[in-house]
């Protein structure tokens, strides 16, 4: 099959690539330990990248270990990932001769947890997932059951706007256009907007008073790169360390401030969050003002200046008009 | 005392019949996530979907958030408040093997040279009912830890899954007291031997094992293995889960929460994971990740049966389930060199 082809191909290149010591270090995923998940490989090891794999379960954005590693790095980069690469570029964390994209199209990641939620079942207890074309099935107990895309994709990969890498060194398979489903992407954030100013106040309340400050959303973020983060500053101290949900409310609003124009919409802070607070909620409402008022989105150009980093004149009009 | 059972229909007796003495926590997905939450008088559903919690139960004994006491100052100088004594008894209904022995394993620290009344406190004034695993998660490896879907070490009344019935076990005296109930009926040796059946079909569910043979003495040996530690880290992003939610994991931060002349002295769990971790008092010892990993596995499998004899993980899986990056604490601790 195609995927088993462009698998063969990433084996392949990345194993040449270290082999020739055009690259140091190669990122990529290998099967995980569990069912259904993938887990970063990064190997300087020709040997490991026989490992290799893509799938429909590859969600990680690995831009994230690219500050650091040293040397050149042959990284696999979906659409989002690889618009992070971009990002990172631009704010000079990486340079862009340090690195070989290998790129993959990609389709759409399936969202386990939506997955259980549509079966009732939790992941280790089903059969099968795959994909075909606009739906995925997941088999259980040897029943098969057909779901669309809308409903088992990841909400960000819904509204993704750039499946295939614009910036990369080798393409893995046929470039891929964007899904038809962007309002299927936007569901949960439309729901948040009709709720009353109040009632969204509750919502966002009881959603972060069981955060428990692990900080994977703000770790597993390519974005968030500081050496030293507010919430660690000790003089002044922004904001306690005890996870009472003030404190966690203005963690993430003042995380999404700074992400502004870097947040490629990846996804990965609300995957990572060990108890389901759905972030993208913050993080993507973020991304659309960014992209209203300064017609900006992260990681598309590298020429481009960072969005914080200058000012057109007409920016200032839409901000106070 | 005999045995008793009780047919699943009538579950929810219990904790009814237990909440006029006790403040009673039921495995619940109320929060957004799976926590013990307070009995809501109802909800048995939990029978259906729980196989373990998100929250480990260490949170009712540890909480994420603890109030030590409270301050203000006034003309004489600063006053200290301790909070109200105890509140009324707690019972966890449906704690799981693991975490009733992930409690065990935490009384070794907190009742050591140092009492800590807070955490001993709560655990003197619980009483812990668990209920036998039937399905084992894909990342479950108790059994590999000297422990079983339906081990009794730790809880005081056992509820083991004998098909239509519970059989409800008393394992120590506050157990006891709790098979008064009148919901309770006697079980018969056929329900014995189902119990039995039940126990070794619920261990085969187990698929994932480690060899713990010497895995102190592997690990000491292999501290200073530098291209190993680097290796197993190199995918880790320092982040809190398999720490903050691990239950047999306790380090705190303790903080003042100030305004004017009057606050709150709190503690909250703090994790080794953390570049910052014990940078308050000093400096961190372990800037480099590969450095924070080793410590949190030789912690839990060197350090803990050193000073107690006894290995600080459970096998709950949770930091595997949990963890963003699928690290998985079973490869690492198959992976340890032998040292030779
Ligand atoms: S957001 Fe887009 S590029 Fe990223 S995984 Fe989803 S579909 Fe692929
Ligand atoms: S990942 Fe979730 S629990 Fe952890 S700090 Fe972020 S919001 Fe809080
Ligand atoms: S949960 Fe995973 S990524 Fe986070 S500290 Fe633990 S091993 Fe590292
Ligand atoms: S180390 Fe992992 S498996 Fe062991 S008790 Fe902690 S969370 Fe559970």
């Amino acid at each position: 099959m195609i995927n088993s082809a462009r698998q063969q191909r990433l084996i392949d290149e990345a194993k040449a690539l270290l082999k020739q010591g055009k690259v140091r270090w190669i990122i990529g995923f290998e099967a995980g330990s569990l069912k259904f998940t993938t887990t970063p490989l990064i190997t300087a090891d020709a040997g490991d990248t026989s490992r290799l794999v893509i799938n429909s379960f590859i969600v990680n954005n690995l831009s994230n270990f690219l500050p650091e590693l040293e040397g050149r790095i042959g990284i696999v980069a979906k659409g989002c990932d690889s618009r992070s690469i971009v990002s990172l570029i631009q704010d000079s964390k990486v340079r862009r001769e340090d690195v070989v994209i290998l790129a993959v199209p990609c389709s759409g990641l399936i969202d386990l947890a939506k997955v259980e939620q549509l079966i009732g079942k939790d992941r280790d207890e089903i059969d099968a997932i795959s994909r075909k074309d606009d739906k995925v099935i997941v088999t259980l107990a040897g029943a098969k059951r057909e779901f669309s895309i809308s409903e088992a994709l990841y909400d960000n990969c819904l509204a993704c706007e750039l499946p295939t890498p614009q910036e990369y060194d080798i393409l893995l398979g046929e470039p891929i256009l964007p899904s038809n489903e962007p309002a299927a992407g936007q569901k949960k954030l439309d729901e948040l907007k009709k709720m009353s100013p109040e009632a969204r106040w509750q919502f966002w309340k009881k959603e972060l008073e069981r955060c428990i400050r692990c900080y994977a959303c703000r770790n597993a973020c390519p974005a968030c790169y500081c050496q030293r983060c507010f919430v660690e500053e000790t003089e002044p101290q922004w904001l306690l360390p005890i996870p009472h949900w003030q404190d966690n409310l203005m963690f993430q609003i003042t995380m999404d401030i700074h992400v502004a124009g870097r947040c490629t919409d990846c996804g990965e802070c609300q995957r990572a969050c060990p108890v389901n607070i759905p972030l993208r909620s913050l993080t993507k409402e973020m991304y659309d003002i960014v992209a209203d008022l300064f017609h900006f989105k992260a990681g598309m150009d590298k020429e481009a200046l960072p969005l914080m980093t200058h000012y057109e004149q007409e920016e200032a009009e839409d901000l106070i008009g | 005392m005999a045995d008793k059972k009780i047919n699943k229909r009538d579950i929810a007796k219990l904790p009814n019949e237990w909440c006029r003495e006790f403040s009673v926590l039921v495995p619940s997905r109320e929060s957004g996530t799976v926590a013990m939450t307070r009995w809501d008088g109802k909800d048995i559903g939990f029978l259906d979907w729980y196989r373990n919690t998100v929250v480990p139960p260490r949170d009712s004994f540890l909480p994420l958030i603890e109030e030590m006491f409270s301050f203000y100052k006034d003309k004489d100088g600063y006053n200290i408040e301790l909070p109200p004594p105890k509140e009324q008894k707690q019972l966890i209904f449906g704690i799981r093997p693991c975490d009733a022995r992930a409690l065990a394993i935490l009384d070794m620290t907190f009742n050591d040279g140092y009492q800590d009344p807070y955490y001993l406190g709560r655990r003197q004034n619980t009483v812990l009912v668990g209920i036998g695993c039937t399905k084992a998660y894909d990342s479950c490896f108790c059994t590999s830890l000297g422990n079983s879907p339906t081990d009794t070490t730790g809880v005081d009344l056992m509820l083991t899954d004998i098909g239509e019935d519970f059989l409800v076990e008393a394992i120590t005296d506050a157990g006891k007291e709790l098979l008064t109930t009148s919901s309770l009926s006697k079980a018969t040796e056929a329900d014995q031997a189902r119990a039995k059946v039940s126990e070794e079909t619920a261990r085969q569910k187990v698929t994932r094992n480690i060899d713990i043979r010497d895995i102190a003495q592997k690990l000491r040996a292999s501290f200073e293995d530098q291209d190993f530690w680097q290796k197993v880290a190199a995918k880790c992003i320092s982040c809190g889960i398999c720490t903050l939610l691990c239950p047999t994991c306790y380090c705190f931060d303790i903080n003042d929460e100030m305004s004017k002349a009057q606050g709150v002295r709190c503690r909250s769990l703090d994790s080794c994971s953390f570049p910052i971790y014990t940078r308050m008092p000093m400096e961190n010892p372990r800037t480099e990740k590969w450095r924070r990993v080793r410590n949190k596995v030789c912690h839990k499998y060197e350090f803990y049966p050193m000073l107690f004899d006894a290995i600080a993980c459970t096998g709950c899986g949770r930091c595997i389930r949990l963890c963003p990056v699928n690290w998985d604490i079973i490869q690492i601790i198959e992976s340890v060199p032998t040292g030779a």
